[in-house]
């Protein structure tokens, strides 16, 4: 991308539950609503009938794929075997210049193995993060990272998703100095177990580091911004809070609608609630931004729908303007956030 | 012998298989070469996770690829490579079946 050129954003047609036709026309519509162009990467002759059916921007274009990799394969041999899959193809644009961002809604460990084999890793950064945004309630959100890229990390692995994921927050929400929680079973520096006790002097280094935080700390805007754990944690900690919020929103409408009574005095605080729960929905979150990769990657959730789409390349081109990926990779080699790094300071 | 089999003639020995393996390791897992010995573990001494195998094998498979045609690893093999010197004797062992 140079000045003044449209940001042309990736979008892989065939990935996520409701493929092809729910991204295709989420695709059109962000070509429709935002300032961007969209490379829709699949299989022509299942896009092409869907475009057809409404009128197909200027600034959309499709690019063929010819395979499809499903939800349920394995990443790893899925990404080596099927090479002219959408989900590779996708990538591949943004590594060659044809695009300046990518979005999936399709298998994530596909995502993220292409990402790291076609565009590559910053240097010092083994393995990416997934940051996940967690709605608040009247705020931004909180950046959950990682939220189930990396099951076992070691700790300064920790300490890089922090990095990342402070300059991602700067830049999504306009924070001067994100404040940054390591998550943990305790507040008090030394609780936690040997991966949160040996990241937490690491995290200490970094600006905006508050210490740690426990699982109630999320959601609530008198917290912190960024949410650091491994991916074993993280994604049950994701996991546990939609299972949460599903219930809770089941209970609260359920009351609602339990008699004449209740149903009657809903109606004055039902639009209200309804608003309060789309809040909540994962298509207005725009989706998660794999951190520590050469190119702009979002991945939205499986069951996106055509709002999901937009939201998600309005994200991704947004982050591709302002130049996140190459502000992530200054920032961990500015921060050199190691082991050796923190014994050598005494 | 198929001349398009054999771009160059030259097989390569375990010798030089472990010295690439040894070199394109350390790159991906910005580690010193020295610790990629035949008897490192992947996993346990060099940290090496599943992705990084995948991006050393795609990398053996353009440059070997273009010495011997057909070279290719089978993603079902990689479980059973734990150590560098596994590793090295299979692709030996590939080399020489896609020349033969």
């Amino acid at each position: 991308m140079t000045d003044g050129q449209r940001v042309v954003v990736a979008v892989d047609a065939m990935g996520g539950d409701r493929a092809p036709g729910e991204i295709v026309a989420g695709a059109a519509r962000a070509v429709a609503e935002l300032d961007v162009g969209v490379l829709l990467v699949g299989r022509v002759a299942e896009i092409e009938p869907l475009l057809l059916q409404g009128d197909v921007p200027e600034d959309l274009e499709v690019l063929d794929a010819a395979d499809v990799i499903a939800m349920d394969d394995e990443p790893l041999s899925a990404v080596r075997k099927q090479k002219d899959s959408s989900i590779v193809r996708a990538v591949e644009a943004v590594k060659d210049g044809r695009a300046d961002a990518v979005v999936s809604a399709g298998n994530t460990g596909a995502v993220t193995t292409a990402a790291v084999l076609r565009l590559g890793r910053f240097k010092g950064v083994p393995s990416p993060a997934i940051a996940v945004p967690i709605p608040v309630a009247g705020q931004h959100p909180q950046v959950l990272v990682d939220a189930g890229a990396v099951v076992n990390p070691a700790p300064e692995r920790l300490a890089q998703y922090a990095v990342m994921a402070s300059e991602y927050a700067q830049v999504r929400w306009d924070l001067a100095t994100p404040r940054i929680g390591l998550l943990s079973n305790g507040e008090e520096a030394g609780k936690g177990d040997e991966l949160r006790k040996a990241a937490y002097p690491l995290l200490e280094r970094i600006p905006g580091f508050v210490g740690n935080v426990e699982g109630r700390d999320f959601m609530h805007a008198d917290t912190v911004d960024v949410i650091v754990t491994d991916g074993f944690t993280g994604n049950i900690a994701l996991k546990t809070l939609e299972g949460a919020l599903r219930a809770l929103s089941g209970l609260v409408f359920g009351v609602l609608d339990a008699t004449d009574e209740a149903r009657q005095a809903s109606s004055v605080i039902m639009p209200d609630l309804l608003r309060l729960a789309e809040s909540y929905d994962p298509d207005v979150t725009g989706g998660a931004a794999l951190l520590g990769v050469k190119g702009m990657t979002v991945i939205s959730h499986g069951a996106s729908s055509a709002r999901a789409i937009v939201n998600a390349v309005s994200v991704a081109a947004d982050c591709a303007r302002r130049g996140v990926v190459d502000r992530m990779r200054d920032a961990v080699r500015r921060e050199a956030v190691t082991r050796e790094a923190v014994t050598d300071a005494g | 012998m198929p001349a398009e089999t054999h771009v160059e003639q030259t097989p390569m020995g375990p010798d030089e298989v472990l010295s690439l393996i040894r070199e394109r390791l350390a790159e991906i897992l910005e580690i010193d070469e020295s610790r990629v010995t035949r008897d490192a573990r992947f996993a346990d001494d060099l940290e090496a996770d599943s992705l990084a195998l995948i991006e050393l094998v795609e990398i053996l498979e353009a440059e070997l690829g273009e010495r011997t045609v057909g070279f290719s690893v089978d993603d079902e093999d990689l479980a059973e490579l734990t150590t560098v010197g596994e590793a090295v004797d299979y692709v030996v062992a590939r080399l020489g079946a896609s020349a033969a």
